[in-house]
């Protein structure tokens, strides 16, 4: 499987200020799940899913009312979106 | 000493229950609590069985009674060190009250100082399933709601920093993205950004602990890539100085001392006016630092910080008197003119034209009278770090250059970048040769340098190997100029008349106040210390601002934070322990094209990118985990955070102790076959307790790998219990009961889910246990008996559990998921084993506190006078650690009151 981890979980975690603004960039245009802005990323889903659950803890992001057909929920920007 | 009838380890509800019930009977209780909240793994769960009530409802009234109960002293975030008994029978406990670096009485719970936070860890309070930040308030119902920040100690790269600049800081931040905040930072320390940026030998990447891996983060550059940022886009600092005190301070020498002494003193609202000699204001930045390596603008530009505030420097204006100066009504003088004369040679014909001292060389290049030494000879004596920028710059004068240098290669004092990048410009080296006449023509001009070879002896005073001549070894190096830059001294004839000046014409003062005999004159920098470098100036300028204040408003001359009150610096085998992998990162390393023959003074290190700056910063590893970045300072409305706080530790006098430290869970990846760990879809029970609970780090139940929700949910019971290969025999009593909740919150949060339970026996022996199960099977969980043996992954995730179904013949089945949950077993806790130093804590068979009489006196231990409640002696569901805590409480009681009685020890 693609998303198999092979980092420890305390590197990925350290990663997440570094994410924030590339994660962003990718949810300019529009809410996305974990998989499509793994995709958008080049990066591990179970990564992402750290990176965007933090953004969202701490107010940057927020998720859609309701999940997909196939089971994911949508995550969008929250203010002001990329800082400058 | 405090005194108290029990002291209580441990909050948990076994705890927090035991502390009350004392309390309410009249006892006086310390409670001692390591994290920052009472409440134990309790208030961490979703709901509790077999009622289904809230844990949240029914913990957080005990978490208030115990913080405020009149009885009870509840310290959170600190540690009971161990435990002694007295003569008297009592006992001494030392218990360390851990720095919170919040004041918790003005600490709102805000959490502005999380959102702040540049640093960001695992969340121990939701089973790392998610980061929380180094500012962190535990968990949501946190009493006291109080933040923590989390410091492990100094990050190296500060506490290598001999100009106490938090390196950690500004990395963490430029991670971020916050450019200009890792500005600030640095500015808060220096005006010297970018000078540092480029100049500086970086002290910090020798302490970063990345080293110990594939090399240290370029901190230097990335001091460079924020310096570089600033002055691009921002006009001035940026910084507002205090308003005016009246006070003037005359500043004697603008090299990085006097500088960053400046900045400081005017950013405190002092008049301050600098005296410098040269034409030019910088010291040794503007005139011993080589263009190619430190561009004048720059220069400038930090000159400019400092000019911004109002500082007044006057140039070429030497000072001798420093009496006049306070005659003009300057109310302190701060001399740091550095060392600014070149040592002699000190052997025949130094006066031969054609001879000249290093910095002379380098400061004459700097102001324009650069000689032009196309086709001639240089050979540059001395083997620092100004003989290697003298050596460079002569060959970018077109000379051809070689440095003879007495000691060798291994010895040279100058910094290994520099002399590889002075050979890889062509530079040539002779070592072990010791110049002993420079010889020259009829008219006076110099022909060569007689040398000596020596060989090298034992190690000197400095720890380099002794130089000793080898006789008959002389030797001519021919050349046309000679350049002495073997060392450098003050130039400080002038003051001998008014301070004490030492023999090597260094000032005298006190080294930790830089204040002189004579009370309103400091001094700072190399005209103190002799000559260092660029940070250590720097180091030595924030201090003598910092006494100066002091001074000046009649404060004893302490404090001074940045340099003498750091946290000792973070173990590195400590940060290195905290992961089990690490993912390598390639060192940065700038792109520095040297050519063999340089022919001009352009900088040779290209700026750095802002990709390379986030992956440089994106490989630091946050050593002491704080980064000291000061954003939580920024953030916090009541001005909180002090993080000059410093732990205590004090000794506390009880009559009884109640040891109630609960259990440890076991640890999933001890059954590799499971895949925890390995598999981000395998998840323990207590990560999906915090799934399920109201306070949960995702949106809902969503499993890790991708966050999809799941909809084919396995539980494995007895992982990690009654499994002798793990070293567990024991059945975990609770895992049966706390799976069969998580089953039916489950399906009450995701209707569409099914649950599918893999057990060998579920044991629901308690009031309405079996009928909590019946329910669970109602609502459509699944039950199949038999051992999961392996467990593996698919592509898109999910997970083939195989196994033995005992109740369908027995065959060997494989079953697919979205997501599996470990029911891990429960292990004893052995953190009491090291309280007491007197004598051992008796442990069962399986390493739980023993009662030794467990069936007629429930929590009595193996020491009079120590009580165990809770889970310490063995797993127990809440209901029974109340109870048992209640018998504890019975017996610290019966305990207390015959003391009282026959020993008349005073409560």
């Amino acid at each position: 499987m693609s998303n198999t981890p092979t980092r420890d979980i305390r590197e990925i975690i350290r990663e997440e200020p570094l994410m924030h603004r590339p994660i962003l960039r990718v949810l300019a245009d529009g809410p996305l799940t974990v998989p499509e802005i793994a995709e958008a990323l080049g990066r591990p889903a179970d990564e992402v899913l750290f990176w965007v659950m933090g953004m969202r803890r701490y107010g940057m992001l927020a998720e859609s009312k309701d999940p997909t057909d196939d089971g994911y929920f949508s995550y969008a920007a929250v203010g002001g979106g990329v800082p400058s | 000493m405090d005194h108290y009838d029990v002291l209580v380890v441990g909050s948990g509800i076994g705890g927090m229950e035991s502390a009350i019930k004392l309390g309410d009977m009249g006892y006086k209780v310390l409670l001692v609590e390591k994290e920052g909240s009472v409440g134990g793994r309790v208030i961490l769960l979703s709901k509790v069985f077999p009622t289904l009530d809230c844990a949240s409802c029914i913990t957080t009234p005990k978490m208030a009674a115990t913080i405020h109960h009149p009885n009870i002293t509840a310290m959170t975030y600190s540690e009971v060190m161990g435990i002694r008994r007295g003569g008297d029978g009592r006992f001494r406990a030392s218990v360390r009250q851990k720095a919170r670096y919040v004041d918790e009485s003005a600490c709102t719970g805000c959490q502005l100082c999380e959102s702040a936070c540049t640093v960001a860890v695992p969340d121990q309070f939701n089973a790392d399933l998610i980061a929380r930040r180094a500012a962190y308030i535990p968990f949501p119902q946190a009493v006291p709601k109080k933040a923590v920040i989390e410091r492990a100690g100094t990050s190296p790269c500060i506490d290598n920093c001999p100009a106490g600049i938090k390196a950690h800081g500004y990395v963490s931040l430029i991670r971020s993205g916050k450019y200009e905040e890792a500005f600030q930072l640095v500015l808060d320390a220096t005006p010297l950004v970018g000078s540092l940026g480029r100049a500086c030998y970086a002290p910090c990447e020798s302490g970063c602990t990345r080293g110990e891996l594939e090399g240290p983060l370029p901190i230097r550059r990335l001091k460079r890539f924020v310096a570089d940022r600033h002055y691009r886009e921002m006009e001035g600092p940026g910084v507002t100085p205090a308003q005016p005190n009246g006070k003037r301070v005359a500043i004697v020498g603008s090299g990085p001392a006097g500088l960053t002494a400046a900045w400081q003193l005017a950013r405190n609202g002092y008049e301050v006016k600098i005296f410098e000699a040269a034409e030019e204001p910088g010291g040794f930045l503007r005139y011993a630092i080589p263009a190619y390596r430190l561009p004048q603008d720059v220069v400038e530009q930090d000159i400019a910080n400092v000019t911004a505030l109002g500082v007044q420097i006057a140039t070429n204006s030497p000072v001798s008197d420093l009496g006049a100066l306070r005659r003009d009504g300057f109310d302190a003088v701060l001399l740091a003119t550095g060392t600014p004369l070149s040592s002699g040679l000190g052997i025949p014909g130094e006066q031969l034209q054609g001879v000249v001292g290093g910095l002379d060389f380098l400061r004459g290049v700097r102001h324009g009278r650069a000689p032009d030494l196309h086709g001639r000879r240089v050979v540059v004596v001395g083997g620092g770090n100004v003989a290697m920028d003298a050596a460079r710059t002569a060959r970018r004068l077109g000379a051809e250059t070689l440095v003879a240098y007495r000691r060798g290669r291994e010895e040279m004092p100058a910094h290994q970048a520099e002399s590889d990048d002075a050979a890889a410009e062509g530079v040539e080296f002779r070592f072990l040769a010791a110049p002993i006449a420079v010889v020259g023509d009829s008219a006076g001009r110099v022909q060569g340098l007689r040398c000596q070879r020596m060989e090298l002896g034992q190690p000197d005073a400095s720890g380099r190997r002794r130089p000793t001549p080898v006789p008959g070894s002389e030797f001519m190096l021919p050349c046309d100029e000679v350049i002495a830059a073997i060392g450098m001294l003050p130039d400080t004839a002038s003051f001998e008349a008014a301070l004490p000046i030492a023999a090597d014409r260094s000032v005298k003062v006190d080294p930790h106040t830089l204040q002189s005999e004579i009370p309103y004159i400091f001094a700072a920098g190399d005209v103190v210390t002799g000559p260092t470098d660029i940070a250590r100036a720097v180091g030595q300028g924030r201090r003598a601002a910092h006494m100066i204040d002091r001074w000046l408003t009649n404060r004893p001359l302490t404090g001074f934070h940045a340099l003498d009150d750091r946290l000792a610096a973070v173990d590195t085998a400590e940060v290195l322990g905290r992961q089990r992998r690490y993912t390598r990162h390639d060192p940065l390393v700038a792109d520095v094209q040297h050519a063999a023959l340089p022919r001009d003074f352009a900088e040779i290190e290209p700026p750095m990118r802002e990709d390379e700056a986030l992956q440089g910063a994106g490989a630091c590893l946050d050593c002491g985990v704080c980064s000291e970045c000061g954003q939580c300072v920024a953030a916090c409305p009541p001005s909180a955070i002090d993080l000059s706080m410093r732990e205590r530790t004090f000794d506390a006098e009880v009559g009884a102790v109640v040891v109630s430290t609960g259990y440890k869970l076991f640890a999933a990846d001890l059954k590799p076959e499971y895949g925890f760990g390995k598999y981000p879809n395998v998840i323990t029970a207590m990560q999906m307790d915090r799934l399920i609970a109201p306070t949960r780090p995702f949106n809902t139940i969503l499993r890790p790998g991708d966050g999809k929700v799941p909809e084919r949910i396995a539980y494995v019971m007895c992982t990690g219990s009654r499994d002798k290969t793990v070293g567990n025999p024991l059945c975990s009593k609770i895992c049966c009961m706390y799976s069969t909740k998580q089953n039916q919150l489950i399906m009450g949060t995701l209707p569409l889910a099914d649950v599918t339970v893999h057990y060998m026996d579920v044991r629901a022996a308690g009031k309405r246990y079996e009928e909590f199960y019946q329910q669970a099977k109602d609502m459509g969980a699944s039950y199949i008996k038999g051992r999961v043996a392996k467990i593996t992954e698919t592509e898109n995730g999910n997970l083939i559990l195989r196994y033995e179904d005992i109740e369908n013949g027995g065959e060997i089945a494989e079953a697919e998921y979205d997501l599996v949950v470990l029911a891990v077993g429960v292990q004893p806790n052995r953190d009491p084993e090291r309280l007491f130093l007197d004598e051992p804590l008796g442990l069962d068979d399986y390493y739980y506190v023993a009662e030794p009489n467990e069936d007629l006196n429930p929590g009595k231990t193996s020491i009079p006078g120590v009580f165990v409640a809770g889970a310490a002696s063995g797993t127990k569901d809440i209901v029974d650690t109340i109870l048992h805590a209640g018998a504890a409480v019975a017996q610290v009681a019966a305990h207390l009151e015959q003391e009282n009685r026959t020993k008349k020890v005073p409560v």
